[in-house]
């Protein structure tokens, strides 16, 4: 299984000053760069913005093939996106549109790269503390972010070994090979994911 | 050492295809005491079953499973503390991105203090010699480096009973070296499904397993010995003349 398909980029040690910034600030940054996408409305800024991302992303150590790393699986989807949205709205917009989601993904990445998994499982249980008083479980929203960090390049190796076999055998061009596989391995994934967590005693209500 | 019981344990589940329900293991009673057990059998022959019995990942449809007193079904959380479960696959095992975030995913429960999870994280993989590869991507691992690190995730919350379903199955001749020499330094109770006859032989106690019964129990050497005759002659191992 090959799991090479990052869209975020994994934790590294280091010692920069994003490295030492509260968590909160650097959640407040990517949650700033989400609602950014909708406010910004010229490309121009949004590739400013881009660079500054990226700027600090190089600056935190994290990088420049880490910062490719991220990007890469989603080039594909961006030129379609791109290509669709100037083709319907014009280029400035389109450009704009592609730029805007590749600031999303630098600043999750941003966080991801400088924040250890822990860190940011803790950060996650603080801010679902108050839910505890409706029955919630804090440990449980935290279990959850981090298993679809754990998930996401599972399931993006699982789509490149299918895709692989379905060329092995001449079936690239047809989608019922691609996509049938990825999801009965998704859903066994799912349950052996399950199983292992159970197996731990981990997701159980606290005592 | 724990002792772990089966009392006329019976597993069986409904079939699409069948009024009847397929037996996976039949009223199997036991008392595994012993520090080292292996258990050996063709594929499909109900050894994961067994062994996932022991941590209540499968539940009896009749009879009982019980570590150190501790009913499966009924104290299952307190169990699965006592009880580690490795599986065959560590990617299915691994959870976290790295090795360092699974081992202080383990840690999580008994550790609220971060760093104290995070020192006692380092402890665990340094007792394996992971430490060097701890922040690195658990994809990027070998298959034997990824297997050590499920098992110090587990390992990590110190069980007094571990059981490992055929860890070996996916590692090359080196890495079951390393992952053997391993397991042999452990204090814990270890209850392994495997295999690998060479590493059968090591164990205290041999239970060989067929189409969901105990077909024989005993002796690593004659337990053996009776499945491979078993396996090439198509033999009874319970029938079998062993040396």
């Amino acid at each position: 299984m090959r799991g090479h398909g990052f869209l975020l980029a994994n934790y590294v040690p280091g010692t920069s000053f994003l490295h030492r910034a509260p968590l909160a600030v650097k959640f407040l940054l990517v949650v700033a760069s989400g609602l950014a996408s909708f406010v910004i409305v010229d490309w121009r800024l949004s590739a400013a913005v881009l660079a500054v991302f990226c700027g600090l992303f190089l600056a935190a150590g994290a990088g420049a093939k880490r910062l490719w790393g991220a990007v890469r699986p989603l080039v594909p989807v961006l030129l379609v996106v791109g290509l669709f949205q100037g083709w319907q709205l014009g280029a400035p917009t389109g450009a704009r549109i592609v730029l805007n989601i590749l600031v999303c993904i630098v600043a999750a990445s941003l966080l991801t790269a400088t924040t250890p998994v822990q860190q940011l499982l803790d950060g996650v249980v603080r801010l679902a503390r108050p839910f505890e008083r409706f029955g919630a479980d804090p440990e449980r929203f935290a279990l959850t972010i981090g298993i679809m960090l754990r998930s996401i390049p599972y399931i993006a190796g699982t789509f490149a070994d299918v895709r692989d076999s379905a060329r092995a055998r001449g079936l690239e061009r047809n989608p019922r090979a691609l996509v049938l596989p990825v999801f009965i391995t998704s859903v066994a994934y799912a349950r052996q994911t399950g199983e292992a967590l159970a197996a731990r005693g981990l997701g159980d209500a606290e005592d | 050492m724990p002792a772990v019981t089966f009392d006329q344990v019976t597993v069986a589940v409904e079939q699409d295809d069948s009024p009847h329900p397929k037996v996976l293991l039949d009223a199997v009673t036991l008392r595994l005491d012993q520090s080292r057990v292996g258990v050996i059998g063709a594929n499909g022959s109900g050894k994961s079953t067994l062994l996932r019995l022991v941590n209540g990942l499968v539940q009896p449809t009749s009879g009982t499973v019980a570590v150190d007193g501790d009913d499966t079904v009924r104290a299952v959380r307190h169990v699965r503390r006592n009880v580690g479960f490795v599986f065959t696959d560590p990617l299915s095992q691994l959870v976290m991105p790295t090795g360092r975030e699974d081992v202080e995913l383990s840690l999580r429960r008994s550790v609220k203090d971060a760093a104290g999870r995070r020192r006692q994280a380092e402890a665990a993989l340094a007792r394996f010699g992971l430490l060097k590869l701890a922040d690195q991507s658990i994809y990027e691992l070998s298959g034997g480096e990824r297997q050590l690190m499920a098992l110090a995730a587990v390992l990590a919350v110190d069980p007094k009973v571990l059981v490992l379903d055929e860890p070996s199955t996916l590692l090359d001749l080196r890495n079951r070296e390393l992952l053997r020499r391993t397991l042999a330094g452990l204090d814990q109770q270890i209850i392994m499904s495997t295999h690998d006859l060479d590493l059968a032989l090591e164990m205290d106690r041999v239970l060989v397993i067929e189409e969901g019964r105990v077909a024989f129990d005993g002796a690593p050497a004659e337990a053996v010995a009776a499945y491979r005759s078993w396996c090439l002659h198509g033999l009874d191992p319970a029938a079998t003349d062993t040396p």
